[in-house]
């Protein structure tokens, strides 16, 4: 049994009940609209907000540019009393300590004892010569 | 009564009936008229005015607007920002919204907030009219105490602006003349900002959406939105600090030689890169609505000029590498020759006797550089100008460049020719100039001047082409050589850089301006030269326009290259050797 008759409602009835359904449905798309717009307003304050955020951020940043510019760092320099003049002298090179025309001297002598190097003559034949500073990290 | 008596009678029913059709009918084809004519101006509304109608109704409530594209920022090869990208804000009144009674206290605030008359103010204030500018482009300072005051009728509207970095003075800013300016509408003139407009531009997006009876925008109604294409950063291979310094020993070279004008160009040997270009006089691009326009003009790009003795560098080099001569070759010079009925002299019209090439350059001695031409011959000469890139554009990557093409090897006579060969008789930007040059500094090959290394994230194509050998490398070091006894023993020595002066190249060179055909006594003064001599790290040219040195009434060799341009090449060249920690090779 549907639940207007259980309700025993006339045709009347019937028509408040569909009235009274259309009236909440219109109260809500309403009152959904109103959160909508003002939802859309606050973006709108937002979005001019963040307009004026953008253009100080690019003040900022030609601030910061221009801090940098070599105009400006002359300047900065030149009231710490930084000036850069041109060199009026160059320093003088050092001579070389090292004598590099005397004659070669003779090749340095080996302290390895005698059997240690036959040992690693032979040791290197067999597994092959290797670099030992290879292992090290 | 019989009907007979009164001949024929029509019969009632069928009058009545016809009479009542007729009526019908009438009333029908009345109808039918009526309602054409309304189905008529019913399909006229709706269907041929339907476009205008809708469009007029959406102009109601909906609203497009434009969302700019943000403009790229141009960068020096540091990556040092060249230009910034600000907002500015313009105040406009709506004159018919402001009550009576408010105007003088609108007037008055609009005036001390941004310094405009207030009697003018009132003037438009009175109109009556819907929209009036009040003051265009101003601060975001001014902007945000003229929004606290909450001016009935008055309103902020934001526009970008591109606002460029400082130069030598408070009327210029950097590198003006190369980077050009941007107009309010976007338009980028002259420089990098015009050549690279739509890459820099972008493409703007748009936003269609709704608005309320208070012409607020409805964000979350029902729109379109495209987003804007952002424009794209440019890297150039400038050098911001080697520019700054390059505009001030340009000023002071150009201020103390009481000359018109004159110009710097750096470049980068390996790869053709422009590090510096710099022209005195010039502009802030920041003021480009209050400046003149002919302050616009690049001297570097479109000024054409005849070289002089610079273009030596480029006749020998071309001789050589034909093998037509060596720069030990001797031959005699008598101080002038007679070329196709002209007599041709040295600049200083002395017998020089049996002299090699290496002093015809180190000397600047046109008589050498004539028979240098004539050795090599006509054609070949000729293919060499070509092969150097001064007979054609040099295509660089910079708006407006001037250049003038010499008559066609078989109509260029022999006095051209002959005046060719020591640069008079040939124009040239400095862009070609140095380029030519550069092609010793890069061991024999051309490398194509540009300025922009990168465009957003692609590499400039002309920086991937093949650089096309001029001349062979054992030419360009034999030439280079020369250039070093230039500095060395020659007219170059004003040019010497303490600890290079054995590890530099240059080459002098000044010519006379003609005007109507006839040469005068006003001369374009230049040097040119590279350093260090074997590991090039930069390729200059300077050049000095008219200058006027006191006391060159006298002798008028003070208005020379050696004396006007070449100091000016040996402060910046000293300013880079510092900045670039270059060292020379040889003491």
């Amino acid at each position: 049994m549907a639940a207007a008759d259980r309700l025993h409602l006339n045709a009347f009835g019937h028509a408040y009940l569909g009235l009274g359904a259309v009236v909440i449905c219109v109260l809500f798309y309403l009152a959904l609209a109103a959160q909508i717009t003002q939802a859309s307003y606050d973006i709108a304050r937002l979005q001019d907000q963040q307009r004026q955020l953008v253009a100080e951020q690019d003040q900022l940043q030609y601030q910061e540019v221009t801090r940098h510019a070599p105009a400006e760092v002359q300047r900065a320099a030149a009231q710490s009393g930084m000036d850069r003049t041109t060199p009026t002298k160059f320093v003088v090179p050092q001579p070389v300590a090292i004598n590099l025309q005397a004659p070669i001297g003779a090749a340095p002598t080996d302290s390895t004892p005698l059997w240690q190097r036959m040992v690693a003559a032979v040791v290197d034949r067999v597994v092959g010569a290797h670099d030992v500073m290879a292992a090290t990290r | 009564m019989a009907a007979g008596a009164f001949g024929i009678k029509p019969p009632r029913r069928l009058e009545r009936a016809t009479s009542a059709r007729l009526r019908i009918f009438t009333m029908v084809v009345v109808a039918l008229l009526l309602s054409t004519v309304v189905w008529t101006r019913l399909a006229y509304w709706q269907v041929l005015r339907h476009g205008q109608l809708a469009q007029q109704a959406a102009a109601q409530y909906r609203e497009v607007v434009e969302l700019p594209a943000i403009r790229g920022a141009i960068f020096d090869r540091h990556l040092t920002q060249l230009v910034v990208n600000t907002t500015v804000y313009s105040a406009f009144v709506s004159p018919d919204q402001v009550p009576v009674a408010q105007r003088h206290q609108v007037a008055t605030a609009l005036s001390s907030v941004l310094g405009v008359n207030q009697n003018a103010v009132m003037e438009t204030l009175a109109s009556g009219s819907k929209f009036a500018y009040i003051l265009r482009r101003f601060s975001k300072e001014k902007a945000d105490q003229l929004r606290a005051m909450k001016l009935q009728g008055v309103g902020l509207e934001e526009e970008q602006q591109r606002s460029y970095l400082p130069g030598i003075s408070s009327t210029s800013t950097l590198a003006a003349n190369l980077l050009g300016f941007v107009t309010y509408d976007g338009q980028g003139q002259y420089g990098i900002e015009a050549q690279y407009q739509k890459s820099l531009a972008g493409t703007p997006g748009y936003i269609s959406s709704y608005r309320d009876l208070a012409n607020r925008e409805i964000v979350l109604g029902s729109h379109t939105h495209q987003d804007p294409v952002q424009g794209s950063d440019l890297v150039t291979s400038l050098d911001a600090n080697i520019q700054y310094a390059a505009e001030q020993a340009l000023a002071n070279g150009v201020k103390k030689a009481r000359a018109e004008s004159g110009s710097v160009l750096i470049m980068d040997p390996k790869t053709g890169g422009i590090v510096a270009w710099a022209d005195y006089p010039s502009y802030s691009a920041n003021n480009f609505n209050r400046t003149p326009t002919a302050m616009f003009k690049d001297n570097v790009l479109s000024y054409v000029y005849e070289p002089g003795s610079v273009m030596k560098v480029v006749t020998l080099s071309g001789a050589m590498d034909a093998g037509a001569i060596k720069p030990n070759t001797v031959i005699d010079d008598p101080g002038a020759l007679y070329i196709g009925g002209y007599r041709i002299s040295d600049w200083d019209g002395r017998n020089h006797g049996k002299i090699t090439y290496t002093y015809v350059l180190e000397h600047s001695l046109n008589v050498g550089a004539m028979k240098a031409m004539q050795a090599e011959g006509h054609k070949k000469f000729y293919g060499y100008l070509q092969s150097f890139g001064l007979t054609r554009p040099s295509g660089i990557d910079v708006a407006g460049e001037n250049s003038v093409a010499p008559p066609s090897a078989s109509t260029m006579a022999d006095s051209q020719y002959a005046t060719t060969a020591f640069g008079q008789g040939i124009d040239v930007n400095m862009v070609q100039m140095l380029s030519a040059i550069n092609v010793v500094a890069n061991g024999g090959k051309y490398a194509p001047p540009h300025v922009v290394e990168r465009i957003g994230n692609r590499i400039n194509p002309v920086m991937l082409q093949p650089q096309r050998q001029v001349i062979s490398a054992k030419t360009a070091k034999q030439m280079t050589a020369m250039m070093q006894a230039v500095v060395q023993y020659g007219s170059g020595w004003t040019a010497r850089v303490h600890g290079f002066e054995n590890d530099q190249t240059g080459k002098t060179g000044t010519s006379q301006i003609p005007i109507k055909g006839k040469y005068t006594q006003n001369v374009w003064a230049s040097y040119v030269g590279f350093l260090p001599a074997d590991h090039p790290r930069f390729t200059m040219i300077v050049v000095i326009r008219k200058p006027n040195v006191p006391g060159a009434d006298q002798d008028w060799t003070l208005n020379d290259g050696y004396f006007t341009a070449a100091p000016v090449w040996q402060k910046i060249a000293q300013a880079m050797v510092v900045s670039w920690h270059i060292t020379p090779d040889r003491k």
